[in-house]
């Protein structure tokens, strides 16, 4: 609140000189801003466009951006065709919101308990520690395949949900980005915490936490996107174990014939992460990190 | 075993930084066990494959016969285009980090803002990151290409009316200026990623926004009452605050750019395409090391120029 007050007095209460420059410099810069952000909208629209079109509108030449008669067709469409396969749609729905909450529940969880001790405590082996966990960020799944299949099969959780849920867990780059952001936090706060008899446990869940509570949303939004676009690829078997992605691509694979599903499916993909970004991104407000700090 | 039971008799003798680092190593536990079990032990197996010769018999399974360096060899001696292409994989990653750098931080200073729909609009600079999974790309694609029956044709009618901006001349002009060719090379390529540029950085925009929002506002008060401009606020405690989330964010960046480098490309092409897994796992490999080194060279530039605010 304190900088949103501030923001306001920065711009708008300046001396009559000053206040010129600067809002037009504003609207130079939010002109960049509309003309970069149409580009990246563009997709979005097509997307939500075509799930509302009628099939002759979506084959239409010359095409249209925009729909003329938007209809609900391509869903009942979607869950007329679902009707026919052995796996209800539904069950896709559940695999992949578990699949997805798992792996982000587990990941930020995780990777913060992590992250504390590794910017906040001195033991030996940290650094070394810290170097292997940047290497393996390097590590891209698509060269490792063959190994990582060998070690989840190894384990015996080939075919379960935990063969995407579990190597979920460990991804270097949560680990990272907590670490960096539990560094900034002042050592004082977590001194006067223990002086007051706090465990190292209730440091960390009522201390550390709500004071990073930006960096684990972020964390949050970016391994929710990552566990949402996994189609299960060659872990997963079972049908009735397979993601919505998987059933995407396989609708999309039916051509021109399911145009009106595949549209539909789409923006039901698209439409969860956004929500769920916006959840999160409104919930990031400033902490209050030094508001309770004297020097 | 023995030792754990040692320390718990000598428990009250222990001293308290000891103690601490229990704890830590409590905390990284559920961590480590993982990272030991997915990551530690896959990286062991692409060593263990690169220095080898994997044979898939017919009836399944696999056999390595140990051949020394023999696969690092051929990649950098006999390979037709692995040099080449890890250089120009370093190449473009040299171009795009500090760009997509430059343009998330000023994205993120924007958006950080307020204004209404503020949310909407990070959204938006979300997008490309959400829009980029596998599947949704394979529906885009089919969607264009219903599309595009009739397109093409005019797409071809287009392409053969000579463009508007005559680049070459441009080109052509700076040279003469004698404007280093290194540079004109780098802002020609630069411009012409654009676009791969403002996709690659939605992450980015919101770790720095993240970063921007961990700031304490008692900080920018005190700049207002000392009577500090914009610019040397931005200088003087914006910037030293979020410069540690630069380093995360090249991290993020260099890691993220090299997954989807040629080089990877190549190494998987040569596994699942060729079947050389020896091959191949010597391939990732090294890439893997001279990315690596440079990142560590980077971030330990910039680290020696990092505040930390404590």
């Amino acid at each position: 609140m304190a900088e949103a007050n501030l923001q306001k007095r920065k711009f708008f209460k300046l001396k009559p000189t000053k206040l010129n420059r600067s809002r037009a410099g504003n609207g130079l810069l939010f002109g960049l801003m509309i003309i970069c952000g149409l580009f990246m909208v563009l997709p979005l629209v097509m997307i939500v466009n075509n799930a509302l079109k009628p099939l002759d509108e979506l084959f239409q030449f010359p095409p249209k951006i925009f729909v003329r008669n938007p209809t609900l067709e391509s869903f009942s469409d979607l869950f007329v065709l679902m009707n026919d396969t052995w796996v209800p749609f539904s069950r896709y729905i559940l695999n992949t919101l578990i699949i997805t909450i798992g792996g982000t529940v587990g990941h930020v969880l995780v990777a913060s308990l992590a992250a504390y001790p590794l910017a906040k405590h001195d033991f030996p082996g940290k650094k070394t520690l810290f170097r292997m966990v940047v290497l393996s960020m390097m590590f891209s799944w698509t060269v490792t395949q063959i190994p990582n299949y060998m070690i989840i099969s190894w384990l015996h959780i080939n075919n379960t949900y935990a063969a995407l849920i579990l190597p979920a867990w460990q991804f270097g780059m949560g680990l990272y980005l907590m670490k960096q952001f539990m560094e900034q936090l002042p050592d004082s706060l977590m001194e006067s915490a223990r002086l007051d008899g706090a465990s190292e446990y209730s440091i960390f869940f009522k201390i550390v936490m709500p004071n990073v509570k930006p960096a684990w949303l972020t964390l949050a939004i970016f391994q929710f996107q990552q566990m949402w676009g996994n189609t299960g690829g060659m872990f997963l078997r079972n049908e009735e174990l397979k993601p919505l992605q998987y059933a995407l691509q396989q609708i999309t694979a039916g051509g021109a014939a399911r145009a009106g599903a595949s549209a539909a499916v789409t923006f039901i993909i698209a439409a969860i992460p956004i929500t769920f970004f916006l959840v999160c991104q409104s919930n990031i407000l400033e902490t209050m990190t030094t508001s309770g700090m004297k020097e | 075993m023995q030792k754990t039971e040692k320390k718990s008799i000598k428990k009250h003798k222990m001293t308290l930084s000891k103690k601490r680092s229990i704890t830590g190593y409590l905390f990284i536990m559920p961590w480590l066990l993982g990272f030991l079990l997915f990551y530690v032990r896959s990286l062991y197996m692409t060593m263990e494959f690169s220095m080898s010769e994997l044979i898939v018999p017919p009836g399944g399974g696999y056999s390595l016969s140990f051949v020394g360096f023999t696969n690092y060899i051929y990649a950098f001696f006999a390979h037709g285009s692995f040099v080449q292409v890890l250089a120009t994989s370093v190449l473009n990653m040299m171009i795009d980090v500090p760009l997509i750098i430059f343009f998330s931080l000023f994205m993120a200073l924007l958006l950080n803002k307020k204004f209404t729909g503020r949310t909407l609009v990070r959204a938006i600079f979300f997008l490309p990151v959400i829009l980029n999974s596998g599947a949704i790309v394979d529906a885009m694609e089919m969607s264009r290409a219903m599309m595009a029956g009739g397109l093409s044709t005019v797409s071809a009618e287009l392409t053969t009316s000579s463009s508007s901006v005559n680049v070459g001349y441009y080109i052509e002009l700076f040279k003469n200026l004698a404007m280093p060719d290194i540079l004109l090379d780098y802002i020609v390529a630069a411009v012409s990623r654009i676009s791969e540029i403002i996709t690659a950085s939605g992450v980015q925009i919101i770790i720095f926004i993240a970063a921007l929002q961990s700031i304490p506002g008692s900080m920018y008060e005190v700049a207002q009452i000392e009577g500090a401009t914009g610019y040397e606020t931005f200088w003087k405690v914006t910037f030293p605050m979020v410069m540690p989330h630069i380093i995360t964010n090249v991290v993020y960046t260099v890691v993220d750019n090299f997954i989807d480098s040629e080089v990877v490309d190549l190494a998987f092409e040569t596994a699942f395409t060729n079947y050389q897994y020896g091959l191949s796992s010597a391939m990732s490999l090294v890439s893997t090391v001279i990315t690596c080194l440079i990142l560590f060279i980077v971030v330990w530039f910039i680290q020696k120029k990092t505040f930390y605010y404590n």
